[in-house]
């Protein structure tokens, strides 16, 4: 949630994340894979146009989700029911039915990551929150809240390299047994609760309060731009579900 | 009947769960415009104090109180921790989110925020991320966003405390312009007294159990309560009360002469003595975050040799101590201990023969018990029962920590837990310890013990490797010091030709000890005659 100076990042976050999501929903109505393709094609270049992508970017992100959706798609055609055999070895037995609805799954679930990746990599936490402030009317509280929670991610992320480390020179290994998971998460715990507790402090005694009686230093709003990038995603979603 | 002045009146406080209250029968008033430093042993509620008067303890967080306390309306609370009181990414919405509390009008938030910085000294772009900010300029940034409530009074609790020297001079210097230029009332608990007892008004002591002991101006609170401070563990100001340009021209000052005589002792023990090899490192160099930033390193560590690590934050000090553990791995060059390269070492075993205390000791603790934490190594190691009972039993007695020997390690003091964490890592022996930076934050008390503990281990053989800011500390114990500046190896010999040679030291966040700086101005002051005020002495 960095945000980039791309087209979309200038999309007010509110809209392009009701936008996204009537988009995903619609999804969820289309079976046929074809369609689901396009859609999923049709938001990859999208980011290459709009959200500053480019092909290095998508190698780096999208291999995992790939290794994914090859599992997906074999799990439902492999073992699917349907009628029209195609092939069968073993206890494999792909028919026409499975394939095809392993086929919608598995890319509805790239194009689910794609539409996702699109708003986290175009928008920036800060005027995301604003507009939740502003045009979603959520409380300040839950906003500011979010923000200072959003902050300790990257500390904690330090906190257990360090732990890790620290327990190697101990002579530790690692098992991934419940006694390995406990020895790191009790510190970390403490620790993440020692420090939400200062955080809370100092905003508090800062003036915060949580309500909605304040002023704001940044404003988002919402223009037509908005309007237009909302109704183009959802209107040719729509197009494409119908026809 | 109590005024309208800040101030409390036989207060006593006790939280929760515990037996005994924190403060006991406390009565205090504050004069607007003055600048008030609480000091104390740790533990002697000195923070509660402050977190009472600033109306922390009851609003935010609960205790029994008992007593008047008399509070302003309009407060601001610097704490310790730089990282924990943001909660925005850049610095410009970090100072907003203090104004739109205030609900300053947007239209006048850009001018203000560009006020404040320049009001605490932070001259950085407004949409700086705060994360690339270091540790001084983070506090910088917390007092502008404390400042920008416009406090009647400022509350600060240990300000400098996780900030290196050089950071605390700079807020101490920020913070003394604010108390003189808008007349600010500052109220200041803190553990070292250099740098902000010169400007303050007033001493508060208070002792372990939570009373006043002593009330007065700085000077006479040194005088009249030394033993006091001395048994807080509260470092002393190295100068203060005398003045600089006093011990500079009367070479018969005591201090002037405590200085000397020190100057005079360090001269003498500046021969190094030749020593078996027992870690060589040859072109190494170090990167942090895939940035490379130690090139081409070549040193080799003596069996014995006290070696201290220092330069700026982020010159890799902590990456070097890291590598050379194989904790990190290296960008190139060859790191031979005991003349085998450290890639061929088996983990368990090196690790055996390599100690390393963290920067937090928490980071290390594994076990339930402080006796467990100590002889888990021992068990690893499987040994004979016996022979880890006693061992462990005779470490903690070094440590001093054979009373706790039941205590969960999480529950003990600050100071304690440093020990506890440098005892884990001497159980076996070891050849080399790894230290990175192992006095940040601690008292003088706990400092001394540690150092002690150190330096008999010294003795017996084993190599020390610290990485520190404390100039005082290299002085004092190291054989020999790595100054590390712009990516390279900028000095490496014995402290005393480091800080003896000045022209080394410029344009260098390094201050040298008081010593040297006094045969330095001596010789300045009197460029014929310094040399004869020298040659006396001697």
């Amino acid at each position: 949630m960095e945000g980039n100076q791309s087209y979309l990042s200038h999309i007010n976050p509110s809209v392009k994340l009701i936008a996204h999501l009537a988009v995903m929903f619609l999804l969820m109505m289309i079976s046929e894979p074809g369609k689901t393709l396009l859609i999923w094609t049709a938001f990859l270049f999208l980011g290459m146009i709009g959200g500053g992508w480019t092909i290095k970017y998508l190698l780096k992100v999208m291999p995992p989700y790939f290794v994914f959706f090859v599992l997906t798609f074999w799990m439902l055609a492999a073992f699917g029911k349907g009628e029209t055999e195609i092939w069968q070895w073993a206890w494999f037995r792909i028919t026409a039915e499975s394939a095809s609805n392993g086929l919608t799954i598995a890319t509805r679930m790239l194009a689910f990551v794609t539409i996702g990746l699109l708003f986290t990599s175009t928008t920036c936490i800060h005027p995301f929150m604003m507009s939740l402030v502003h045009q979603l009317k959520v409380p300040p509280k839950w906003a500011y809240g979010f923000m200072a929670g959003f902050r300790c991610i990257p500390l904690f992320q330090k906190e257990l390299a360090h732990l890790k480390e620290a327990h190697r020179i101990r002579g530790c290994r690692h098992n991934g047994s419940w006694q390995t998971f406990k020895r790191y998460a009790v510190p970390l715990l403490t620790n993440a609760v020692r420090k939400s507790e200062r955080m809370a402090l100092a905003m508090e005694v800062r003036g915060f309060t949580g309500d909605r009686d304040r002023s704001y230093y940044k404003k988002t709003i919402v223009t037509k731009k908005d309007y237009y990038y909302a109704s183009l995603l959802v209107g040719s979603t729509v197009f494409i579900l119908i026809f | 009947m109590m005024s309208s002045l800040l101030g409390c009146k036989n207060l006593s406080v006790q939280f929760y769960g515990q037996n005994q209250p924190v403060l006991k029968n406390i009565t205090l008033q504050f004069h607007p415009g003055e600048t008030v430093l609480i000091v104390g042993p740790s533990g002697c509620g000195k923070s509660t104090l402050l977190a009472v008067l600033a109306g922390i303890i009851p609003e935010h967080q609960e205790a029994k109180m008992k007593g008047e306390v008399t509070r302003k309306n309009r407060v601001g609370i610097l704490f310790q921790d730089p990282d924990t009181q943001f909660c925005m990414q850049h610095v410009d919405d970090e100072i907003a989110f203090s104004l739109e509390n205030k609900r300053v009008p947007k239209e006048e938030m850009t001018a203000k925020i560009k006020e404040l910085l320049k009001i605490v000294g932070l001259e950085v772009e407004l949409d700086t991320r705060i994360d690339a900010l270091s540790g001084g300029m983070k506090q910088r940034l917390a007092l502008a966003c404390v400042l920008a409530m416009e406090p009647e009074v400022l509350f600060l609790d240990e300000p400098t405390a996780q900030l290196d020297p050089v950071s605390r001079r700079e807020i101490f210097a920020v913070l003394k312009q604010i108390s003189e230029r808008k007349k600010q009332t500052l109220i200041m608990v803190e553990h070292v007294l250099d740098g902000c007892i010169e400007w303050a008004d007033r001493i508060i002591l208070l002792n372990k159990e939570g009373k006043v002991m002593g009330d007065a101006d700085p000077n006479s609170a040194l005088c009249e309560f030394e033993s006091v401070i001395e048994e807080a563990g509260i470092w002393r100001p190295e100068l203060y009360p005398y003045d600089w340009d006093e011990i500079i021209n009367d070479s018969y000052h005591p201090l002037s002469k405590q200085l000397k005589e020190r100057y005079r002792q360090r001269k003498a023990n500046k021969v190094q003595v030749e020593r078996s090899t027992l870690l060589e490192v040859q072109n190494l160099s170090v990167s942090y975050e895939s940035k490379e930033i130690l090139h081409n390193l070549n040193f080799r560590f003596g069996k014995g040799e006290w070696i201290s690590i220092i330069g700026k934050n982020g010159s890799g000090k902590s990456s070097l101590l890291k590598v050379l553990a194989k904790l990190k791995r290296r960008n190139k060059g060859n790191i031979l201990f005991k003349e085998l390269e450290l890639k061929n070492w088996k983990e368990s075993q090196l690790y055996q023969h390599i100690g390393f205390v963290f920067q937090n000791p928490e980071w290390q603790f594994i076990t339930q018990t402080v006796y467990e934490e100590t002889a888990f190594s021992g068990e690893q190691q499987k040994w004979h029962k016996e022979m880890i009972e006693t061992k462990t039993l005779a470490l903690l007695e070094e440590v001093g920590l054979l009373q706790h020997k039941d205590v969960n390690p999480f529950n003990l003091s600050f100071g304690q837990k440093r020990r506890l964490s440098v005892a884990t890592m001497l159980l076996l022996n070891q050849d080399i310890l790894f230290l990175d930076e192992p006095t940040f934050g601690q008292d003088k008390r706990t400092t001394e013990k540690l150092l002690k503990m150190l330096k008999n281990r010294q003795e017996q053989g084993t190599t020390i490797v610290m990485a520190t800011h404390d100039m005082n500390l290299v002085d004092q114990y190291s054989d020999r010091v790595l100054f590390f500046k712009e990516g390279a190896l900028a000095f490496d010999g014995h402290p005393f030709l480091l800080f003896s040679n000045p022209q080394q030291l410029n344009e260098t966040a390094i201050i040298p000890p008081l010593h040297y700086a006094y045969i330095e101005a001596v010789k300045e002051e009197l460029p014929n005659g310094g040399q004869s005020v020298l040659s006396v002495s001697y």
